[in-house]
């Protein structure tokens, strides 16, 4: 019993930390993406609060949270406000899963830097990468608008798309570690060449673009497609009922995808140890930027798909691609054993 | 542009011996009474000794004190023999009949008659009005309609107490404005019936349609069924406003219709005036004007390019363009003082002589563009995604052109060798060497390929111009020896002669000579053209202005039926409208 609460407790706490940071780490990201959006389109961006801008992710909080906010009288209510927290929630839920490094030890206490490991860990990851999507639905369907309507209807579209390939994709890294578990499948992945970046070429490109999609990030934001929808399903929020789209969007979901992607493809926290013992989670976050700065030049640099021929590129050629992944990795696990 | 001959137009009276022929110049009119207008058109459009297969442009004049009032006048042009014509009709009863039978783009044309004179055209399909809203009252452009409005609409202030001395200059009465009954009535008569799922109004403030358009797409799931169009958000009367002012003061709001390429407007418009008055301009300034009216049209297609990329995603190359289009409001800016709505043009040359250095900046510009195009061409042409969303949308074909009266770079993405500038050489054109880039085509992608072509055309121009302005550096840059050009102001406080001429112009205009001209010139956005009616005063007695964006936007809702509404974004861009020209 008095270990129980022990455990609850310490998970209690562990996840406080988590989504403070996750917060805080969101709401860089911002500055980071702004930073580099700017220097991409050669303009220095947020530059006047603080040392070139490092105040700016709080003074953009600060504002977002203290604006007024405004709900129309013609929405409905209940799922008006359930939305924003549906497209929130489960994306930030994911993190529960997702192990930044190896346990380690300190003053004799073992303390492991993810909240759970569940043998089933990714499974729930896509699970709540799922849930996620109501968040979009309801909020195109509550504003009882036209412009979120469609904005809605053509994220949902693509993400039942992307959701099929997705899981597809995953299965080949699977079937290489044996495992669902995340932290089994990093120690799966042992010095340079055991990266399964190697082995599986294809699932990685379908797992990239399915995080361009779900993300709703160039050249698949439909859903927001600013000259066509004004702003997609979130043009009736405001305050930070809106804000809590984009950084669940933007930022908590493409960072903690790209956590799954450096877990699965790119070995997680292995690397050499040449930082001390500080090393393995330095490895994870280098990965980690490198995959979410790689999807930022993309967002900055395409123009945007169709929405139909979005939903052709997931249907006719991802999803036939994760297939012919999964066949060939099938046989290679048979003849090797 | 060459007119038909007189000795051609002459030929016509075998067929229809009634018709009188007017010239002013090499302007030739037909005139003809109503019964025979159609037949005339008719015959003149498939007769093959004289084809006039495309439409230009279509307008009315009023003349209060004749009987009938309202005189219609049709602009043809002939893509075989190159040449144009002029048709004038009287419109007995009020009323004419309607010619989209026989050219689709005189629609739109005929319902601003429509909106604007009162006249009736019988056949026509949906004759609504254009600019203002339906249960609007008058007719603005007859020449009994006051020109600052009939005020009759109760709009009491809300901090000034009734009875009081106001504390301004303030008046409860306004001219009518729409309200939102008014609005819906408008739209139920645009569109009159909803066929489809949902109607969603894309505008009149919509960050897609680049300006104040209201486009109306009658939605089935997100596929357009059916598209109208409400124009008339930034209709300012320019037309009406300029029956009152001198022929110079006309220039500044030449400048505010297509406000991002007004240098071209100028240029057109001070064209048309000159043929008008029989003013020749110097050397120097006919090449001034050729250099900044294709660093002009530099400007604009960057800005087209920048927000045509903005409008599918691309965000960076919005950044990218207007780096460039910043360096060339600064030569402008250097040259004419005001970076967006210049007015350096005036009748009889320019404003001002180059600054000192003008020319070397604009060097440097011309050495530094050609990489930064590659840079746009790079990350654009080859992209699969530009390519999968431009290629094979919104195909217009050949006879679309002639039908619509499309003209600039959509009229050429189709294949169409219609550009002014060769056609109908004003200022330096003729005396310099560029070639007229050509689509194959006719949909999205052709037009964006012949717009990058363009600026590098327009860069050769660019070249050429400088090159001739650094050897005519100490020549005249006003005609100011024609009675007709404002002297300089420098003259004008030296010399007591040009300080009379000088108030003479300003305070009773131009006496310009009776007659009628129409000129055009090859605008970013297609052919801008000036009808100019001159009865003898200083002031147009008529001004119909002919706007490309105008006839080009027409063909819209034709080539969006089928397609989604991200297409609608792509096709907008592609055809590339400025709201201030269509509405005027």
């Amino acid at each position: 019993m008095k270990e129980l609460i022990l455990i609850s407790i310490g998970i209690g706490i562990k996840s406080l930390i988590f989504i403070i940071g996750m917060f805080l780490l969101a709401a860089y990201l911002t500055l980071i993406e702004r930073k580099f959006a700017g220097h991409v389109q050669q303009r220095p961006g947020p530059l006047h609060v603080g040392f070139h801008g490092l105040l700016q992710p709080i003074a953009d909080a600060l504002k977002v949270l203290t604006k007024e906010d405004i709900v129309p009288n013609f929405v409905d209510k209940y799922l008006f406000y359930l939305a924003s927290l549906m497209a929130f929630v489960p994306a930030i839920m994911i993190l529960a899963v997702i192990p930044f490094g190896e346990p380690i030890n300190i003053f004799g206490y073992e303390i492991k830097p993810y909240i759970s490991d569940v043998n089933v860990g990714l499974i729930l990851a896509l699970a709540f990468g799922s849930i996620s999507i109501y968040g979009v639905i309801f909020a195109g369907w509550a504003s009882n608008s036209k412009y979120p309507m469609i904005g809605g209807l053509r994220k949902a579209a693509v993400l039942i798309g992307y959701e099929v390939a997705l899981g597809f994709a995953l299965v080949g890294p699977i079937m290489l570690a044996g495992t669902f578990s995340l932290r089994e499948i990093v120690e799966a992945q042992q010095g340079f060449f055991g990266a399964f970046i190697w082995y599986q070429p294809l699932a990685f490109i379908v797992f990239l673009f399915s995080i361009l999609a779900e993300t709703g990030r160039t050249p698949f934001d439909v859903q927001e497609a600013e000259a066509e929808l004004v702003a997609g399903y979130n043009t009736e929020y405001s305050g930070m009922k809106f804000g809590l789209f984009p950084l669940a969007e933007w930022y908590i979901a493409t960072f903690v995808l790209s956590a799954i992607a450096v877990i699965l493809f790119f070995g997680g926290w292995n690397g050499p140890h040449i930082f001390g013992p500080i090393s393995p989670y330095i490895w994870f976050l280098a990965k980690l930027f490198l995959v979410f700065m790689f999807l930022l030049w993309v967002h900055w640099t395409l123009p945007r798909y169709r929405v139909d021929q979005i939903t052709e590129i997931a249907w006719k050629v991802m999803l036939p691609l994760t297939f012919i992944n999964i066949f060939i990795t099938a046989i290679i696990v048979i003849i090797k054993g | 542009m060459p007119w038909i001959k007189r000795e051609k137009a002459e030929k016509i009276k075998e067929w229809f011996p009634s018709i009188k022929i007017t010239q002013y110049k090499d302007n030739i009119f037909l005139e003809i009474e109503k019964k025979e207008v159609k037949n005339l058109l008719k015959f003149l459009k498939e007769s093959p000794d004289y084809s006039f297969k495309m439409f230009i442009d279509f307008t009315c004049v009023d003349y209060p004190l004749h009987n009938p009032r309202f005189q219609g006048v049709y602009i043809l042009y002939s893509p075989e023999f190159k040449e144009r014509i002029g048709v004038k009709t009287w419109a007995t009863d009020d009323s004419l009949p309607t010619i989209t039978d026989l050219w689709k783009g005189a629609k739109w044309a005929e319902r601003e008659a429509y909106d604007m004179f009162g006249i009736k055209f019988e056949g026509h399909e949906n004759l609504v009005r254009m600019f203002m809203w339906e249960t609007y009252p008058y007719f603005p452009l007859r020449k009994d309609f006051p020109k600052e409005g009939i005020k009759d609409t109760y709009l009491p202030s809300l901090n000034e107490p009734e009875g009081s001395y106001p504390s301004h200059d303030y008046d409860p009465y306004h001219t009518a404005i729409p309200t939102l009954e008014d609005l819906e009535i408008t739209q139920k008569a645009r569109m009159p019936e909803k066929k489809a799922q949902i109607v969603l109004n894309w505008g009149p403030l919509h960050p897609g349609t680049h300006g104040t358009i209201w486009f109306i797409f009658d939605l089935e799931g997100e596929t357009v069924k059916n598209c109208e169009i409400i124009l008339g958000q930034l209709h300012r009367g320019i037309e009406k406003l300029s029956e009152d002012i001198t022929y110079t003061q006309v220039i500044p709001y030449t400048d505010r219709m297509d406000y991002i390429s007004a240098i071209c407007s100028n240029v057109a418009y001070v064209n048309a005036v000159e043929k008008l008055l029989d003013i020749e301009v110097p050397e120097k300034a006919k090449w001034i004007r050729t250099m900044l009216c294709e660093l002009q049209r530099i400007n604009s297609h960057l800005l087209w390019l920048g927000t045509f990329a903005l409008d599918l995603g691309a965000l960076t190359i919005f950044l990218y363009t207007f780096r460039e289009r910043e360096k060339i409001m600064d030569i402008i800016e250097g040259i004419a003082g005001i970076r967006l709505n210049s007015t350096y043009m005036r009748i009889g040359g320019v404003r001002m002589d180059l600054p000192e250095g003008a020319l070397d900046v604009i060097n440097h510009f011309i050495k530094d563009f050609p990489s930064k195009i590659k840079e746009y061409e790079d990350i654009l042409t080859k992209n699969r995604i530009w390519l999968k969303r431009n290629i094979g949308l919104g195909i217009i074909k050949e006879e679309d052109v002639y039908d619509y009266g499309i003209t600039g770079v959509v009229a050429r993405g189709s294949g169409v060798p219609y550009d002014i500038r060769m056609l109908d050489p004003t200022d330096a054109y003729d005396k310099v060497d560029f070639e007229i880039p050509l689509g194959t085509v006719g949909d999205c992608y052709d037009r964006y390929l012949v717009r990058m072509e363009e600026m590098r055309q327009s860069l050769e121009i660019i070249k050429q111009c400088v090159k001739k302005l650094q050897e005519l550096k100490d020549d005249k840059y006003l005609a100011t020896d024609n009675p007709y050009v404002l002297p300089t102001l420098e003259e004008t406080f030296n010399s007591i002669e040009a300080m009379v001429k000088d108030f003479n112009l300003r305070i009773y205009g131009e006496q310009a000579p009776e007659g009628e001209i129409y000129s055009s010139g090859e605008n970013p956005r297609g052919e801008l053209g000036f009808y100019i009616v001159s009865k003898g005063e200083g002031k147009p007695y008529r001004l119909r202005i002919r706007s490309g964006a105008f006839y080009n936007l027409q063909i819209f809702p034709e080539l969006i039926k089928g397609r989604t509404v991200a297409d609608a974004v792509v096709l907008l861009g592609s055809l590339d409208p400025v709201v201030g020209e269509t509405d005027r």
